[in-house]
């Protein structure tokens, strides 16, 4: 899924200053999921702002909605006249869903209330790690199904460099595995170790964000 | 004696088979040639080639190049460090050209310290390829004659094919993790390619030995030639510090109590030093030391000297 | 404006919601709306700034003490939210003393007097105007 987190509240607080009519957009899909923008947030997100507007003595009419995805433009039907009414909403979807949301009711100011992370998984409840890169020329199959573009601090394809130190990255030791003692040690119990041994040419990055916007044409699905 | 592939004297020592010795000269963090000067006329007649590093550590420092055309010009052979880190392969291909026209022709291939660790740790890092792959890469250069594209290097269809005649390095760090590994990666450089190799700073003697023993399992040392690398510790402090944080890096107990029982801590650093380089010259497969005496260059002769490595071939 | 809002007690019926309920005769039952959990660890941030979004002066969430939960954990995973509610109205500028933990076992009527009483005086002293 896509993670995010919750910007600073100062932050959002700042956004939507002087926003009479404030709708809270949250997104059902990868963000309900890692607990940053689905119903249960943005009803927090909500009452903390009402909250903080009467201590302040602002006057702003906050409504609170979510759909099912922000980056699917028929979810949009059922909010669509909460969104007009607005004249101003807080997406608490990832950047894709903001950026739809805004593109969709282009004469609506459409405010991020999230930081987006990374492709990642719930390594545990509360725990999202970052596992795919979004590189579009899949390694995984060379590195016993872990991905040293996403996994390593510096994307090395050759080998971990030497800061690998007992199975921590040096960048951050407490947070981060050294991705390439995560393939090390997954090859070897798959008795696979000599394809360590090859070396790996430099890399096409031209299918991933070195490319430019990427974009993604089924013929077949197209009306 | 095999023709020689770049020509210069590092690669000239080594093919003669004597104990090579290399030293590193950190550039500036400022526009002060002084520096260079100073610091050149310490290791002038002295070492064989001195590493120009390329913003060590992250920190923003006078690019190697430019600080290796001035050390050069100072009567040194520059070995010019490239990492990763900061460059795609446009640009270090194009500053390796760049490099060699000036009379650069030693190079060392690194990954590169992360950002994190500089002062810049909010910039963006590049890596679009790995040491190994830079290896590769300068040696396809120099003896295919072309860019990593496949496009050949000359100016134009008519033009002569004008190839940067590289010696190329890379470093190796026998004491990051995971351990088995180490020999691994050092197969695939001389795989790619790399002439010579500059370690990572040796204080664990044992765990040095105990992967040599790997290379020369392996035959590696016939192929590449090892330079040992080492730190003089300056002070107790130092030690502490190199072992507390500098991943990969352990400092033995009994060099901390060496130092810390003796008044002249510096003296003692260096005795110590000394002594490896006796350890280390013993050892098969080690074809000379790589003296890292950060922001110490001063006292490299008397290292040197006191190891009985004067004169310079 | 309606009749004056209470502050909102969330007991667990294991203990302090038995604890409220033996207290006979206490001046602190007028000042608490008891809400009745099944464990403290069903309360949940959306709910007690919801209580504060409404007026109500302030919220108290009094679970099981610490080693002696039902559910073993379930007034930690409650003491969690609690702390995360506390840094939500700090970061908003709102007084983080409107919501209050405490631990007391189903016997602890005394106790449980005591904690309303002393929320409600330290409400008074803080949000005068709420009252």
């Amino acid at each position: 899924m896509i993670t995010a987190v919750q910007k600073p509240f100062e932050e959002i607080s700042e956004m939507v200053k002087g926003s009479q009519n404030l709708l809270i957009l949250g997104c059902g899909s990868c963000v309900t999921v890692c607990m940053a923008g689905g119903e249960k947030e943005v009803g927090i997100l909500a009452s903390i702002l009402r909250l903080a507007n009467k201590e302040k003595g602002v006057s702003m009419e906050i409504v609170e909605d979510t759909i099912e995805r922000q980056c699917d433009r028929e979810f949009f039907d059922d909010v669509k006249e909460k969104i007009e009414r607005a004249d101003a909403v807080l997406s608490m979807a990832c950047g894709v869903g903001v950026q739809f949301c805004s593109e969709i009711f282009s004469r609506q100011i459409v405010l991020p209330a999230l930081n987006t992370r990374f492709y990642g998984a719930t390594e545990q409840q509360g725990v999202w790690t970052e596992r795919c890169a979004g590189c579009g020329d899949c390694v995984l199959a060379k590195f016993g199904g872990i991905c040293p573009v996403a996994r390593c601090s510096k994307s090395l394809l050759n080998g971990p460099c030497g800061g690998s130190q007992d199975g921590k990255c040096e960048v951050d030791p407490e947070n981060i595995d050294c991705g390439w003692q995560l393939i090390y040690d997954r090859l070897k119990s798959l008795n696979l170790l000599s394809r360590l041994e090859e070396n790996e040419p430099v890399k096409d990055w031209s299918s991933g964000r070195d490319g430019g916007p990427g974009k993604i044409v089924r013929e077949d699905m197209l009306l | 004696m095999s023709e020689l592939k770049a020509g210069t004297n590092l690669e000239r020592v080594l093919q003669a088979g004597h104990f090579a010795i290399t030293a590193e000269l950190g550039p500036p963090k400022s526009a002060d040639v002084d520096v260079i000067k100073t610091k050149a006329a310490y290791l002038k007649g002295i070492v064989d080639a001195v590493n120009i590093t390329d913003n060590q550590t992250a920190i923003v420092r006078m690019s190697s190049i430019a600080a290796g055309v001035l050390a050069l010009k100072e009567g040194l052979e520059p070995v010019i460090q490239i990492t990763c880190r900061d460059r795609n392969r446009i640009a270090i291909q194009s500053d390796v050209l760049g490099a060699y026209a000036l009379g650069l022709k030693n190079i060392l291939c690194l990954t590169g310290d992360h950002q994190v660790f500089g002062n810049h740790s909010t910039s963006k890092n590049v890596f679009d390829m790995d040491s190994i792959q830079l290896i590769q890469a300068l040696k396809n250069m120099r003896d295919e004659k072309v860019f990593i594209c496949g496009d050949e290097i000359k100016n134009s269809k008519k033009a002569p094919v004008v190839e940067p005649r590289i010696f190329i390095g890379g470093a190796a760090n026998p004491f990051g993790d995971p351990f088995e590994f180490r020999v691994i990666r050092l197969a695939k450089k001389v795989n790619a390619g790399v002439d010579f190799i500059q370690t990572q700073c040796i204080y664990d003697m044992e765990r040095f030995e105990k992967w040599m023993k790997q290379v020369r399992e392996r035959g590696l040392h016939k192929k590449v030639k090892i330079l040992a690398g080492l730190t003089p510790l300056k002070s107790v402090g130092m030690a502490k510090y190199m072992r507390d944080n500098v991943a990969g890096l352990t400092v033995p107990d009994y060099y901390l109590e060496r130092l810390s029982k003796v008044e002249d801590k510096a003296a003692e650093g260096i005795k110590i030093c000394v002594e490896q380089i006796k350890r280390l010259r013993e050892i098969e497969g080690v074809a000379g030391i790589h003296l890292m005496a950060i922001e110490w260059e001063r006292r490299v002769p008397e290292i040197v000297e006191a190891a009985g490595l004067l004169p310079r071939p | 404006m309606g009749e004056k809002k209470k502050i909102v007690a969330f007991c667990c019926e294991n203990s302090s919601y038995k604890a409220a309920g033996a207290v006979t005769e206490s001046s602190a039952l007028d000042l608490v709306d008891i809400v009745r959990l099944p464990c403290s660890g069903k309360v949940e941030i959306g709910m007690v700034l919801k209580c504060l979004e409404k007026d109500h002066p302030g919220v108290l969430i009094l679970s099981c003490p610490v080693d002696n939960c039902k559910y073993i954990t379930g007034n930690l995973r409650a003491k969690k939210r609690v702390e995360m509610v506390k840094k939500a109205l700090q970061n908003a500028g709102i007084d983080e003393n409107r919501v209050h933990m405490d631990f007391i076992s189903s016997i602890d009527t005394y106790k449980f007097v005591n904690i309303v009483k002393e929320m409600n005086d330290r409400l008074l002293n803080t949000h005068p105007v709420n009252r």
